[in-house]
């Protein structure tokens, strides 16, 4: 190798470097105090509430753990949260399963990617009560699905599907798939065209440059988006008390209940071991994926 | 434990009665094919209050938490309009009203609302557990106010009744009568749903044992194992238990059930909307509304005079003749058409088929009652 | 490395466009291109930007179908052939490397696609490394990578599987200078090596000079020449070739006739000799070209047979080190441009002198 091309190798990427010195001039403390304000909102609006809310599972009447001690033994409890994180992984294998193809059709698409775009978003121009309410209509024993399945002499009778765990789930995809759509189609639409030009080139077939390149640059957007869902999932009531069946209790309706029989420091602890969950999942996540680095990076050039 | 019309967080379109939110009315147009308001009928011939006692006249403001929704229309149209009119306080209605809102309120010493819409289950429910509301002045309340409808921290002022309602398309003409019925799913096919326990509803124990045989003058104190145990025998035929009062008439409108318990109230609309429901007010269970007064409120005098005002019978008539809701001023009667008076749950041959809802008993037993439920529905 | 280059030696494929257009919305930007690639040969598409040379390149990949004309590799018609069943390696300026692959995994993938085993990919990929001159980064990252390395990574990827045909759109454009001009003999030497035929694209008409067995130069979606780079810079065909390669002079000038196999014309008063290559009728107006470093102070020593003679004013003289070059003005205000070895000069000349000078008639092109 001569000397001219070994005198650059140690510089990575110069276009990237290229491109940096002009913004980092109002010095490293200015993105903390651009974040003071909102971080100090949150920390006054937010984090000292929940934190107080939190506080009555350990302090009615005194300092006492005997509330967390009790969910060991709750069947209850046992029961709603294995409702709850079961229908959680369910709605985000569904997201996951319709929302990848659906992504992939927005950033391929070019003239009717603004339609498909406006589709994906309508539904969130609408309340999910009002969501909920529409797939109550379409699921019902008389609604739209099972009249189309009996006209077209699929069933010979109708289905139940309201008010069963399936109803649920449907719901909650459907309200749920733009959280998974949009952070993969980000990731997809920052993959650069020559990638699948260049594996095209070297012979890989579509499929395979969808499984060997897209796929795999597209799993930070699709980390993000199984979070953003996951996480949503575990704390929906509306839809499930909507449309779901007479069991489906989910961690946030038991809540609610509670709060509502003014038994505040069980509905403390079952608060508690939401965020819990949550975090959890998010520390995962944040393990796995590399959150800061990956999933919820906007633009990668 | 009561009447918390909606205090549901899942609002269903609102008919005659409440809606939590300003978002639910997105709601009502979504679901008015279904379901069409049905309070209209009556407005044109309102009566006007003419006069009213010196010593309810004020200044300044009252603020009351309804349950919203179309009821809170309603109550602006009978009494909170011409409480502004006659008496010079004004009237800041809000929706929402709810007691754990009550309890955050009076803990806080931060109390938004003057007055607001509960039921007494609920008061006495947090009367139990601290000082969180203020005495009534019956000093000013109106004598034709019954005295079963009074006690010290609220005054009940609104008489409706949760019922049975079923498809009349559904059983080739058989209509059935009582708990029994709803209970035989032989005779009267097709899947039911019954009230759950969220939003201050308190499960239907009365229902299980009126359909397990138990005479209705026998009911309280009602013994829960027999109650749990008449549950066992319809629980798979449930699809829902429901915690707002429209999830009922919705179903019912859908045909996803063949029967359910309803708020009465609701059923007008659905009737009127052309849906072959009907009421049986057989073993119906008879529940009141009530105001009652946060502890610290600004304007409690306001708030008092306003409970003795919307209590008057002129304002109770002039509900009634909206909603089929009945009215806790015996005087009201007079106000009252024959024809409308048949209708509402205070009707005599009405009411004389419905049992009285014991708040009493359902406020020393309501949390056993309540985890017993969740454990036998759950587990 | 002997033994490496001959492993992945083979016949080059011959490519055959014939006719070819690509119209996009009614704009023709490849309009009738027919060139004939030999076995081998290293073909350089050159032009401005917007000249239809990527837009061809992409054709003979595959990536864009042609409207009209017909593409054949050895042979074969490709029309109809998806990329990935054409069996050639591409090479693009943007590198291209995936990155979330290795270097060793970038340079294996098409060898996977290939169905190679593992143990076997691994062996060539560290063959085509050294090939590159980049032997044990096999494990790193792309992005651990400087430019000329990503590219020698891309060069080896896209040759790893012995294709028979390379193409490379501008592949050294994001690259500086110095490092361009490394990577430019290394990729003469690969094809030397090799023996593959390498289409490459570049507007860069130094670059197309030095590394190119022939370069086809594009205008508006045409090929205005194709040729060796000594056939386009001795004897350009037009005046579009003539001035985008190279510096050229232009004189406009009268068509007078033929004498001696030499075109005659008149440049205002002065009469120019040329070399005849068309044959406009006499009295057209013609252009005459020649380029700088063929002009020639001759301060009155007798014209040579067949030498063109024409007084000019200096009007600057710029010192480049190895060359001076001096911008002058002839009669009627023509603008031409000389370029003189410093070492042969007779004497350095100064802005505002007169001068006179001389060139050979047969390095005169009629264009």
């Amino acid at each position: 190798m001569s000397d001219a091309s070994l005198s650059d190798a140690g510089a990575a990427s110069p276009p990237l470097a290229a491109t940096r010195p002009a913004r980092l001039r109002l010095g490293p403390l200015a993105p903390w105090l651009l974040a003071l304000p909102p971080v100090a909102f949150m920390l006054a609006f937010y984090a000292l509430p929940v934190l107080g809310m939190l506080s009555r599972a350990v302090l009615d009447p005194g300092w006492t753990l005997v509330h967390f001690q009790a969910l060991g033994d709750d069947p209850v409890f046992q029961r709603v949260l294995w409702n709850t994180l079961y229908l959680a992984v369910l709605v985000t294998l569904g997201t996951l399963l319709l929302g990848y193809p659906v992504a992939l059709l927005l950033v391929r698409a070019r003239r009717m990617a603004p339609l498909i775009l406006l589709l994906i978003l309508l539904p969130f121009w609408t309340s999910v009560l009002v969501r909920s309410y529409a797939w109550m209509v379409l699921l019902g024993r008389h609604g739209l699905v099972n009249e189309a399945m009996l006209a077209l002499g699929l069933l010979d009778r109708p289905l139940r599907i309201l008010n069963t765990p399936l109803a649920t789930q449907i719901a909650m995809i459907h309200i749920l798939l733009p959280y998974m759509i949009l952070p993969i189609a980000n990731t997809l639409r920052q993959i650069d065209h020559s990638l699948l030009r260049a594996a095209a080139g070297l012979g890989a077939s579509p499929w395979s440059t969808f499984r060997q390149v897209v796929l795999p640059l597209s799993l930070p957007g699709v980390a993000a988006g199984t979070l953003l869902v996951f996480v949503l999932s575990l704390g929906f009531y509306i839809t499930p008390a909507l449309v779901g069946g007479p069991r489906d209790t989910t961690l946030s309706m038991l809540i609610s209940q509670q709060v509502d029989q003014l038994n505040w420091a069980y509905a403390a602890c079952l608060s508690a071991v939401l965020l819990a969950t949550a975090l959890v999942i998010i520390g995962v996540f944040a393990k796995i994926c590399g959150l800061g680095g990956g999933a919820f990076r906007m633009s990668a050039r | 434990m009561t009447v918390p019309k909606d205090r549901a967080r899942v609002q269903l379109p609102p008919t005659t009665t409440i809606g939590r939110r300003a978002a639910l009315g997105l709601a009502a147009g979504l679901a008015a094919p279904f379901l069409l308001p049905g309070r209209a009928e009556a407005q044109a011939a309102l009566p006007d209050v003419t006069n009213v006692p010196d010593i309810l006249k004020g200044r300044g403001e009252v603020r009351v938490a309804t349950f919203g929704g179309t009821m809170q229309e309603t109550q602006r149209l009978a009494y909170f309009e011409p409480f502004e009119r006659l008496c010079g306080i004004q009237v800041r209605d809000v929706s929402g009203s709810d007691s754990g809102k009550v309890r955050a309120m009076v803990e806080t010493k931060n109390v938004e609302w003057d007055l607001c819409q509960l039921s007494r289950g609920t008061v006495l429910n947090l009367q139990k557990r601290g000082d969180y509301f203020e005495p009534v002045d019956y000093d000013i309340v109106d004598g034709g106010v019954e005295s079963q409808y009074r006690f010290e921290y609220g005054l009940e002022m609104l008489v409706w009744a949760q019922v049975m309602a079923y498809r009349t398309d559904a059983f080739k003409g058989a209509v059935p009568v009582g708990w029994k019925d709803f209970w035989d799913t032989r005779k009267f096919g097709g899947e039911r749903a019954l009230g759950g326990h969220t939003s201050g509803q308190t499960p239907e124990l009365e229902f299980a044992l009126l359909a397990a045989g138990v005479p209705a003058d026998k009911i309280y104190p009602i013994n829960v194992d027999t109650a749990f145990a008449s549950y066992d025998k319809i629980k798979s035929e449930v699809v829902k238990w429901w915690d707002t009062g429209a999830l009922p008439v919705q179903m019912l409108t859908d045909r996803e059930v063949t029967m359910t318990s309803v708020w009465n109230g609701r059923m007008a609309a659905l009737q009127a909307a052309g849906v072959p429901a009907a009421i049986s007010w057989s073993q119906g269970l008879l529940k009141r509304d009530c105001w009652a007064v946060p502890k610290g409120a600004r304007n409690a005098a306001n708030a008092m005079k306003f409970i003795a005002f919307s209590t008057m019978a002129v304002p109770q008539a002039r509900v009634s003749l909206q909603i089929p809701y009945g009215f806790v001023n015996s005087k009201s009667v007079e106000y009252v058409p024959a024809e409308r008076l048949a209708i509402l749950p205070s009707a005599p041959e009405i009411k004389s088929q419905l049992v009285p809802y014991d708040y009493g008993w359902w406020v020393d037993n309501r949390d056993a009652v309540l985890a017993r439920f969740n454990r036998w529905l759950l587990t | 490395m002997d033994g490496v280059a001959t492993v992945l030696a083979g016949a080059g494929a011959a490519v055959t466009l014939r006719g070819l257009e690509k119209n996009y919305g009614g704009h023709g930007a490849v309009r009738g291109v027919s060139i004939d690639i030999r076995s081998g040969e290293f073909l350089t598409l050159l032009g401005p930007s917007g000249s239809g040379k990527t837009t061809t390149l992409m054709m003979i990949a595959g990536f864009e179908q042609p409207s009209a004309g017909e593409l054949l590799i050895d042979g074969q018609s490709m029309l109809g052939v998806p990329p990935h069943r054409r069996n050639l390696g591409m090479v693009f300026q943007s590198y291209a490397l995936f990155p979330h692959l290795t270097v060793a995994e970038n340079i294996g993938f098409p060898l996977k696609q290939r169905g190679v085993p593992k143990a076997e990919r691994m062996r060539q990929v560290e063959e085509a490394l050294r090939l590159v001159q980049l032997p044990g980064l096999g494990g790193r990252n792309p992005r651990q990578l400087s430019g000329g390395q990503q590219q020698r990574v891309a060069l080896a990827r896209a040759i790893v599987f012995r294709p028979r045909l390379l193409l490379m759109d501008e592949p050294l454009g994001a690259l500086d200078k110095q490092l361009r001009e490394t990577l430019q003999l290394e990729m003469r030497r690969l094809h030397a090596e090799l023996g593959i035929t390498f289409v490459y694209v570049t507007h860069d008409q130094e670059e197309a000079l030095t590394m190119s067995d022939r370069i086809a130069v594009m205008e508006n979606g045409q090929v205005a020449q194709i040729g060796t780079p000594e056939d386009l810079y001795d004897r350009p065909a037009n005046r579009f070739v003539a001035s985008f390669i190279g510096e050229s002079n232009f004189f406009p000038a009268v068509m007078r006739g033929i004498e001696q196999g030499r075109v005659v014309a008149e440049f205002g008063a002065t009469r120019l000799q040329a070399l005849a290559g068309s044959l406009p009728a006499a009295g057209a107006e013609i252009m005459l070209t020649t380029r700088p470093e063929r002009l020639r102070f001759v301060d009155g020593a007798p014209p040579a047979p067949g030498e063109n003679r024409l007084s000019v004013t200096v009007r600057e003289a710029i010192f480049a080190g190895e060359r001076c070059r001096y911008l002058l003005e002839a009669a009627g205000g023509t603008r031409l441009v000389l370029k003189e070895a410093s070492g042969a000069a007779i004497r350095r000349r100064a802005a505002g002198e007169t001068a006179e000078i001389g060139w050979a008639a047969e390095d005169t092109i009629l264009v």
